[in-house]
């Protein structure tokens, strides 16, 4: 597959949490198990204890976000929401994520596979008590499976592989 | 996972009849947060659903309080959280809601609680201490206090008066509660004969200034076009006869008919069902025109005749 060598982003937030409904923990380091998930986080396979772990998906190991939707909920809808607040694991800034489904890109020193874009749930709106369910759809991230773990730190760079 | 997993860190007497239990994480992390005034449904085996105010203080993160008075004619939940339920056990809480919340605007609240009805006051006097909010609380009460550590700071302060029914006679709700004035909000929680008294004691207040709580779920949003509709199963036979605005996966799954589901919000696709005779209400966003000639999503329909049938 032809590498799009015209995006480089950055690893601006990183959160994981033990539990489904649980409030995201704000971490500045995560560490990836390839296969598997991350260290602590309520989807890491064998011990998945997430909204969604009654039914398994080998491609749900990790999930971003980009923080520009972030940007545009406030804009277009003028709702706040924070980094901890989308439950996704990271957050990027400068990485056109819609794009890379099915395709493998680097984030930090380990290497993901994009499954599917994530979908929004119903439940974020009883967490938050907030509206944000319609303006998420389209815009609410990205599954990946863990190809390379690894530890992955706020700001580092994500790019093609 | 459909409830938040909690354990039973502690649990104790807490004045007549009453058991406190904490709720906490098995690991203790925070548990998501909750406004002053909130409740949650605990779920008990055997599919018991029972609410409870929260009432602990909403800055301590890491734990739900609950205090439960044995309800001798209750239909088992109190009981079970009495006798049966001990520290270590797991329960599965429902996401805090808040039906009773402080009025943002006001200046000054006026409480009245009954008996165990103190539980919400006690989150939302936590939070007024720590943000300087005038308040008074009326607890009338037969006997022994319910919780008497929890309210012994607010009645030393003043702040708490208490009225002991078995002493005195009852106090007028209307003495109680003074004159309406701008700025000024009554709340009550407790007993409904209580409740109807609040009720004609503050009908002269305006509009908005008097609450009281309810333990019922918030209601969904109406819908002016739902009708009450019969919902049957073709391969299986069965029927239930739905209410106005009844959600049709609830209803599958209080039949015992598993459907897969993940939004709940009619956009993810999963919870798609084959059907017969209707037509459905269709208000999802996934299904296409076409598809729609065949198929449902049962997560957001409704019915648009008196029967809808399903092939399941």
């Amino acid at each position: 597959m032809a590498v799009d060598p015209t995006w480089l982003g950055v690893v601006t937030h990183l959160h994981i949490t033990a539990r489904a409904f649980l409030p995201m923990r704000s971490m500045a380091a995560i560490e990836l198990v390839a296969g598997k998930g991350i260290v602590g986080d309520r989807y890491m396979l064998g011990i998945e204890q997430g909204f969604y772990s009654e039914k398994p998906e080998p491609g749900r190991q990790i999930t971003l976000f980009e923080e520009e939707a972030l940007d545009c909920i406030r804009r277009d809808y003028g709702i706040e929401m924070t980094p901890e607040e989308h439950r996704r694991n990271v957050t990027t800034r400068g990485v056109p994520l819609n794009h890379l489904v099915g395709r493998q890109f680097r984030l930090g020193e380990c290497l993901l596979e994009a499954t599917r874009l994530s979908v929004p749930c119903r439940h974020i709106e009883a967490i938050l008590e907030r509206p944000v369910f319609d303006p998420m759809i389209h815009r609410s991230g990205l599954n990946c499976r863990i190809l390379r773990g690894g530890t992955v730190r706020v700001g580092d760079p994500i790019r093609p592989a | 996972m459909r409830h938040i997993h909690t354990v039973i860190r502690a649990a104790d007497a807490a004045g007549a009849g009453i058991r406190r239990l904490v709720l906490m994480d098995p690991d203790g992390w925070p548990l998501p947060k909750f406004r002053p005034g909130a409740h949650v449904d605990l779920h008990l085996p055997g599919g018991l659903v029972r609410s409870y105010s929260l009432c602990g203080d909403p800055a301590q993160q890491d734990r739900y309080t609950i205090a439960v008075k044995r309800e001798a004619a209750g239909r088992g939940g109190s009981a079970f959280l009495h006798d049966q339920a001990a520290p270590g056990d797991a329960i599965g809480v429902s996401l805090p809601r808040c039906t009773f919340p402080l009025a943002p605007d006001a200046v000054e609240h006026v409480f009245i609680a009954g008996g165990i009805g103190v539980t919400p006051f006690l989150s939302m006097m936590a939070a007024l201490e720590r943000s300087g909010g005038r308040y008074r609380l009326h607890l009338l009460h037969r006997g022994a206090l319910p919780l008497p550590d929890m309210l012994a700071a607010h009645v030393a302060g003043g702040r708490v008066i208490l009225h002991d029914t078995a002493a005195a006679p009852r106090p007028e709700l209307a003495a109680l509660l003074g004159s309406p004035a701008p700025g000024r909000h009554a709340y009550c929680c407790g007993p409904a004969g209580m409740i109807a008294a609040f009720e004609a004691a503050t009908a002269g207040w305006p509009a908005g200034a008097a609450h009281v709580e309810h333990f019922v779920p918030p209601p969904l949003p109406p819908d002016p076009s739902a009708q009450p509709f019969t919902l049957v199963l073709a391969k299986s036979g069965r029927e239930a006869a739905l209410p106005a605005g009844a959600n049709l996966l609830a209803a599958l799954r209080g039949l015992g008919i598993e459907v897969e589901s993940s939004c709940e919000g009619g956009i993810c696709g999963a919870c798609r069902v084959r059907w017969l005779e209707g037509p459905p209400l269709h208000r999802d966003r996934v299904l296409q025109p076409q598809e729609r000639e065949r198929e449902v999503m049962v997560c957001v329909a409704g019915c648009a005749g008196p029967r809808l049938v399903l092939d399941l």
